[in-house]
């Protein structure tokens, strides 16, 4: 090949060339948005479908009677719970705030101590960090002090807040001798909240509305965890028996509708247990989420486990680890945190499918829905209109959440690099 | 002593004891030979070096010492231990040897401390400040006991690689095992880490080392063993083998790489 050979090396046309970073003002909007007659017409189509939308949120906001939610307010958020005993809520409320304060606590001042060791900055979040990390539900919980009629849930609010404030207060000051037994007091605390709600003679079974619905997502997925992981582990045994067993759960269980679970639970269960052991309906549903959930739990974290390099586990064996101490330390702490997008996916349909317990007469949040746009003064007025967006609000509030919170923990675990 | 390791000690330098023996071992990958009537015996301070065609079963043979890979036939006798199914057998063994890997095979969620204290801690049952200061020990020895709070993707290939190397050295194997440990690397990062291996060897640590630097064999080695197809085709001192190789096979492979 002579010098005369070489391509030619054209300067691109302007469309193609790389975009200067820091475009600003006019230079950008005629960059981005105008740049061709047909992207200036996609442009304002779209601004004016922006534009369509926004008058029917500000109209749906500021037009619509929310009586019909502020009557049914309680309803919506904590079922047929007994009228005379929501003090009960109210105060679980406020010691899961504190809870959550604690763990905060802990986790900020075990961060500051790891960060001082390591010499790396670290600094606390402060309370404007919260407020745009949580502002949908900070939005949501001011949503729902709007819709009430009396001064009670603004006090709630109020001292849940205080409580929070004063857990994480307490988290921080704790010397990390004690924070080793922080989970003593976690599990005081979940015990206490249990026993606060269902004193007094209250079983699960009058829990209901989004009580319910959080209720149902937090206990499946604390329960359905542990099982998942067993069956993902029984999966990849090299017992037979074990695997052949795992992949037959797995597989019947997601050969199977959930709907259909949960009626067996309610109508089945009853059947194989004596009359003194037959579990309420609640317990019968979080039964049914378990088993369903621990299936899909289980392929999930089987794909994490196939996704550590065999170099890990083969430079684990290498320096003498037992099989059981390289899976633990070695195998599942990365197939765990290659599973947090899947798992949180999980999570999030978890979370809406709690909703179908109203097929077993349960009222959960949308059960609440459905009762309110039942009553005499609310009847066949197209009130759905109204409840179902609020619904929908709660559901979207709690996923999205998770979503954002799931992100975080990603990019804090380093997922995708190595 | 067999008759074929009678041929091996003619070229051994070291004169100490053995320490690790391997008798017709044969190994396959289904139908794939992967070794053949493999006879070896490693003194006691020895450092042999297997070079070879890519394939010939180098990688496959040291990995059989610790079991990475299991053999199907012939005796393993590591440090007076003979491998077998018996899973304990496997653990005595794999305490007594550190492997450094290709690909450095670090665990990329703990820091590089915690990369060579883990073993000390959950394998010999340290207290965490013993360990600690064990893991510093040899972060010192491969020289970067500044990275010690860093994760493993913070670091430059030949850091890692080296890194490795201390966490191998951190159970205090009395024999270590190298699997091409600079092939991975950019060139300008094979010198840091032959450095430590070159130091490891004149400190009197009993190696096998599979690699294709031909500087470290002709420095540091005592006997310098040439594999092809699965056999091991000559074995002799470094200065015997580049300069008056006996076999064919050994002098077109020596031909196409030098």
């Amino acid at each position: 090949m002579t010098a005369s050979d070489t391509v030619d090396i054209q300067i691109p046309e302007e469309s193609l060339q790389p975009i200067e970073p820091g475009l600003r003002g006019w230079a950008w909007v005629r960059r981005h948005l105008v740049s061709t007659w047909y992207n200036a017409v996609l442009t304002l189509f779209m601004a004016g479908v922006f534009a369509v939308a926004l008058w029917w949120v500000v109209r749906f906001l500021f037009v619509t009677d929310f009586e019909i939610l502020r009557v049914n307010l309680a309803l919506m958020m904590v079922g047929g719970f007994p009228r005379d005993q929501l003090w009960r809520p109210s105060a679980a409320l406020i010691i899961t705030a504190l809870l959550i304060g604690v763990i905060a606590g802990m986790a900020t001042a075990s961060a500051l101590e790891r960060a001082r060791q390591s010499e790396v900055e670290f600094t606390a979040a402060g309370p404007l960090t919260l407020v745009r990390r949580f502002w949908p539900l900070l939005v949501f919980i001011v949503a729902v002090l709007l819709l009430t009629q009396t001064l009670t849930p603004w006090l709630i609010a109020g001292a849940s807040l205080v409580s929070g404030v004063g857990g994480y207060s307490i988290g921080r000051v704790l010397p990390s001798a004690v924070r080793r037994f922080g989970l003593v007091l976690v599990v005081v605390l979940l015990v206490a909240i249990y026993a606060v709600l269902s004193g007094g003679g209250i079983g699960w079974d009058q829990w209901g509305g989004l009580q319910l619905n959080v209720f149902l997502t937090v206990a499946g997925i604390a329960l359905a965890f542990p099982l998942g992981l067993l069956l993902a582990l029984g999966r990849r045994s090299t017992l037979p028996a074990l695997r052949v067993a795992s992949v037959a759960y797995i597989e019947f269980i997601r050969g199977v509708p959930l709907i259909t679970l949960l009626l067996m639970g309610i109508f089945v269960i009853g059947f194989f247990l004596p009359s003194g052991l037959r579990p309420g309906n609640v317990t019968r549903v979080l039964i049914a989420i378990t088993l369903f959930e621990s299936a899909y739990i289980a392929e999930v974290v089987r794909g994490g486990l196939q996704s550590v390099a065999k170099g890990q586990v083969e430079a684990a064996q290498a320096v003498g680890l037992s099989p059981w101490k390289n899976m633990r330390l070695i195998v599942l702490p990365q197939a765990l945190r290659n599973t947090i997008p899947a798992m949180v996916g999980q999570f999030i349909s978890l979370f809406k499918d709690t909703t179908l317990v109203i097929i077993v007469g349960m009222i959960d949040i949308l059960g609440a829905s459905q009762a309110a746009n039942a009553q005499a003064p609310f009847l066949a007025q197209g009130l759905h209109l109204v409840t179902l967006p609020f619904v929908g609000f709660a559901f979207w509030v709690g996923s999205y959440t998770m979503s954002r919170e799931a992100r975080r923990l990603e990019r804090k675990l380093g997922v995708g690099e190595r | 002593m067999t008759e074929r390791a009678q041929v091996f000690s003619d070229a051994t330098q070291s004169t100490g004891e053995a320490i690790i023996l391997l008798e017709s071992v044969d190994k396959y990958f289904g139908d794939f030979q992967a070794l053949a009537n493999i006879n070896m015996r490693v003194g006691l301070q020895e450092v042999v070096v297997v070079i070879g065609p890519s394939g010939s079963g180098k990688s496959t043979l040291i990995r059989c010492i610790n079991r990475l890979e299991k053999h199907d036939r012939g005796r393993i006798v590591v440090d007076g231990v003979e491998l077998s199914d018996d899973i304990r057998n496997i653990q005595v063994v794999r305490r007594e040897t550190g492997m450094v890997f290709q690909q450095f095979n670090l665990f990329p969620h703990l820091t590089v401390l915690d990369n060579v204290t883990l073993a000390p801690r959950h394998v010999r049952q340290l207290p965490k400040r013993e360990a600690e200061e064990l893991g510093m020990k040899m972060l010192e020895r491969v020289k970067i006991p500044e990275q010690a709070q860093k994760y493993p993707g913070q670091l430059s290939g030949g850091q890692q690689q080296r890194v490795a190397i201390a966490r191998a050295l951190a159970m205090q194997p009395k024999v270590m095992l190298f699997d091409e440990p600079t092939s991975a690397l950019d060139p300008e990062m094979i010198k840091e880490v032959l450095d430590v291996m070159v130091e490891l060897a004149q400190g009197g640590m009993t190696m096998i080392v599979v690699t294709h630097e031909m500087g470290f064999a002709r420095a540091v080695a005592n006997r310098v063993v040439f594999m092809s197809d699965g056999q091991i085709v000559e074995v002799g001192t470094p200065e015997h083998f580049f300069t008056d190789p006996q076999e064919d096979r050994t002098k077109l492979f020596l031909s196409q790489i030098l």
